[in-house]
Formats: C-alpha cells, structure tokens, sequence
C-alpha cells in the first residue's frame, strides 16, 4: 500500500520543481511561442487571401486586356476605313478640280482663238479692202485711197462676197 | 540476410540471458521475490541503479529531520543495510524501505525526509529536459522570426499546436491566453515524465507519473487554479444552484453534491494520471519477471522459450505505453482545461 501513500518530500520537490519549471517558461517562453505562432498564422492566412486575390486580379487583368486589344481592334479597322474613305473622296475632289480647271483652259483657249480668228479676218478684210482699192485705183488711175464713198463700196462688195461664201 | 542476422542476434542473447541466469544460479541462491522485485522497481529509492548493473547504485542525498536535527548523507552510506548518523533503511513493515532514525530504544522513527531520492532526481531531469527543449523552441522564434521551425522543433510546434490551438483555445476561448502556460507547461511536464519512465536505464526508469504524489501536485495545481479562477457565477451555480428550492433549502443536497463534485474531479485526475502509468510499468515487470519465475520452475530451457514472448509482449507494451504517455498527457490537460473553462462561467440566465 505504499504506492498509494504520497510521500511529503517527494510532494515538496514536486511543487519546488514544477514551480520553477512553470515560472521560467511562463515568463519566458510560451507567451512568446504562442504570440510566434499566432503571428505566423495571421501571416500565412494573409498569404493565402493577399495570392487568391492577386490571382482574380490577374484573371480580370487579363479579361481586361482582351477586351482593350478586341477595342483597339475595332478602332483601327475603323479608322482605316475612314481613311479609306477620305482617300476616295480625295481622289475624287481632285479629280472634279481636274476636270474644272481643265475645261476652263481649254474654253479661254477656244476664247482666245475666236478672238484671233476675229482679228485676223478683221485684218484680212482691211487688207482684201486696201489691195481692192488699190487694183481699183490702179485701173481707174485715180487715187480713190482716201474717198470715203470708195471706202464703203469696197466694203459693201465685201460683205457681198463674204455672205455669198 | 537481415532475417538471418536478425534472428542470430536473437538466439546470442537468448544464449547469453541463459548463461548469465545458470551461472547466477551456481553462486549463492538468491531468492526470487516477484512481488517484492515488482515493488521495488515501482516505487522510490535512495540511489539510482547503474545502467545494466543491480547490485551498484549512482549515490543520491538523503536529507532528513530526525530528532536530534537536521542530517545530510550520501545514500550510498546507508546501503545494503549499514547505519549512517543513527539512520538507517527500514525492513520493518510500517516503514518498508525508508530512511528511519534508530531511537536508543530500539523503536524506529520516521524523520522528516527532504532526500533527492530517485524519483526527486527524476523529477528534476525531466524538468531540465522540458526547459531545453522550449528554450530550443523559443530561441527558434527569437532567431528566426516567423519561418517555420525545422525538424525536432517542428514536431514540438506540432505538439503545441495540438495541445493549444486545437484544445485549450476552442475550450476557454478568450480566457486561453492567461491559462495557457500552466496548461501547456503541465503537458509537456507529465509527457516528458512518462517518456523518461519508459527508458529503461539511468537518465529514465523512475516511474515518476507512477506515483501518486507526482500526480496529486499536478491535481491539486489544477483544483487550486480551478477554484482561484472562479467567477460569480460558479460559486452561485455551487451554493446556490438554479434547482427547486426543496432539493436545496431544508437538507442542502445539491450543495453537497456540488462541493464534493469540486474535490472529484481533480480526485479522479490524481488517479487517471497514476493508475494508466503505474499498470503500464507493473506490466512490463511482470512480463519480464515470468522468464525468471518460469527459469526457476521449469529450467533454462522454458525460460528461455518464455523469453521470446516475454520479449514480444514487453516491446508491444512498452508501445502501447508511448501511445498512453501522449493520451494521458493530453487527457490531464484537456480535463483541466475543461475544469478551469467550467469554473469561469458566465451568467447565462439574462437571456431567458
């Protein structure tokens, strides 16, 4: 029976053992241990939500540049065929001008030439008149050159003539 | 050929347990005395046995109050029945294997006794072990910072884990921060203790959580912190329980029931502790002790036979036992835990 009678020293140093056992790691070690492993709990566990969150950013990051580079897309083919466009109009108001410019050339040419061609019949009529006058005055050996009547004869006859042609 | 070698070395040390047992045989007849043998290993002792050596004893200090004052000797003075400052090792039944003072009338007394017995020493290692090995743990963080502990302070982390974020957090909430290092510190205490109780030699052996003083410090800590903590609450739910007024007023039953309700459970916390270790021990011994009481019935031969089995069944025990030492352990602790989380009840009637 002597197993189950607590011997008094061996109580004492108990208490004395497990006395200074609990001070010096009550002080010392286990509220740092705990405080330790706590932190590095909190720190994993912001770890975890700090990547998961990343990787939905990276997701929706990636959604996003699909969606900017699909935009960008369709901006350019707009915007090539607005240049398309303006090109042909271009083209097209350039050739109008072309065309314009061109027809006003060619009608003061025509213009000019009527008016040479006017001039010159002018003068070849002055001419015709002054040779006329001269066979004239030749066979009538009279100087008829400064008769006015004479003048307008002539001029009638070649009116005459120039209806008839 | 691992088999082979395997069962050689079996067969050699089968041989030489024979040998030694026939050649102990030849010299002068020592008388097999299992239930003494059994006590012996049990309790507690002035000296420690030297590893693989029964007869010589490491000396421990013997510090006793006798009546003429106080006394300190080695015990390897009071060895083998010698008489050292009027002390000497009792044989008589009332005081069986401790130190008494032999008074001029021939009647024994029992002195105060201080004496770093096996189990004291014991104590004391398992004590300086438990400090390393936090100290170890806590130099890790203080160094490291929040990296994950390698190796041996990986499983202590574990252990710690275990032990306070999985039991005494969830159970005292709040409150576990402030309890926490009793709790872990007690765990670690018994868990070291009943470890080195299954070592067989020197630095273990002594069967610390085996004995009934150990366990009682360890209990009445519990009870003491149990009732220091108490709330309002608790000491009202005791006295005067929210139960019909006939169960409590003339005859105060429920207080009664109650109060002996707070002496039981550190009561059966004592007993748990020491009955699991003290049965694992005694089991072990027995085992190892029928090789010899069938050597001396049958022969070497049956004891040799009884070896194998004794052997199977001893290491299948001994395993069994590091599974109970971590039960135990964890067992004293959550029932404190859950003694202390009762004791700092809050009222919960405002509600209703």
């Amino acid at each position: 029976m002597e197993l189950f009678t607590p011997e008094f020293g061996l109580v004492f140093w108990m208490f004395i053992a497990f006395g200074c056992l609990y001070f010096i790691l009550a002080k010392y070690a286990w509220p740092f241990i705990i405080k330790s492993m706590e932190e590095r709990a909190e720190l994993i566990d912001k770890g975890v939500a700090y990547a998961q969150e990343a990787k939905s950013q990276l997701d929706n990051a990636r959604a996003e540049a699909d969606k900017v580079i699909a935009e960008a897309r369709h901006q350019q083919a707009e915007i090539l065929r607005e240049a398309a466009k303006m090109r042909n109009q271009m083209v097209e108001n350039a050739k109008g001008e072309a065309a314009a410019e061109a027809k006003k050339v060619s009608e003061t040419a025509l213009a000019s030439i009527e008016h040479a061609r006017k001039e010159s019949e002018k003068q070849l009529r002055q001419e015709v008149g002054e040779i006329a006058l001269q066979i004239a005055e030749k066979i009538l050996r009279q100087d008829v050159s400064n008769d006015q009547a004479q003048r307008d004869l002539v001029d009638r006859y070649l009116n005459e003539v120039q209806t008839k042609n | 050929m691992k088999k082979a070698i395997t069962a050689f070395i079996a067969v050699v040390i089968l041989a030489l347990i024979g040998l030694g047992y026939h050649s102990a045989a030849q010299g002068p007849k020592h008388e097999l005395n299992p239930k003494e043998t059994i006590f012996e290993h049990l309790g507690d002792a002035y000296g420690w046995e030297v590893p693989f050596n029964h007869h010589a004893h490491i000396p421990l200090p013997v510090i006793v109050k006798g009546q003429d004052g106080w006394h300190c000797f080695m015990s390897s003075r009071i060895a083998d029945g010698a008489t050292c400052e009027g002390f000497c090792i009792s044989r008589s039944e009332s005081y069986h294997g401790k130190v008494v003072q032999m008074l001029p009338d021939g009647s024994e007394y029992r002195p105060l006794d201080f004496s770093i017995t096996k189990n004291v020493l014991g104590i004391f290692i398992a004590a300086v072990v438990v400090i390393l090995l936090v100290m170890a743990m806590k130099r890790w963080y203080a160094r490291n910072g929040l990296k994950a502990p390698r190796g041996a302070k990986g499983l202590l982390e574990l252990i710690v884990e275990f032990v306070y974020g999985d039991t005494i957090r969830p159970i005292l909430g709040k409150h576990a921060p402030r309890y926490a290092p009793y709790l872990l510190t007690v765990f670690f205490f018994i868990l070291t203790m009943n470890l080195l109780g299954l070592i067989v030699i020197f630095p273990g052996g002594a069967n610390l959580t085996g004995n009934i003083a150990v366990t009682m410090v360890l209990a009445v800590l519990t009870f003491l912190i149990t009732a220091f903590s108490g709330t309002r609450e608790y000491w009202k739910e005791t006295f005067w329980p929210d139960v019909p007024m006939a169960l409590k007023c003339p005859v105060p039953m429920m207080q009664i029931i109650e109060v002996l309700g707070m002496f039981t459970k550190p009561l059966a916390l004592m007993i748990r502790l020491f009955a699991n270790m003290m049965s694992g021990h005694m089991v072990v011994l027995v085992l190892v002790l029928l090789i010899f009481i069938f050597t001396n019935l049958f022969g070497v031969a049956v004891g040799a036979g009884t070896a194998i089995f004794s052997v199977a069944f001893t290491l299948f025990m001994l395993l069994l036992d590091t599974l109970v030492s971590f039960i135990q352990a964890y067992v004293f602790t959550i029932l404190s835990t859950i003694f202390i989380s009762m004791a700092l009840v809050e009222p919960h009637h405002e509600a209703e």
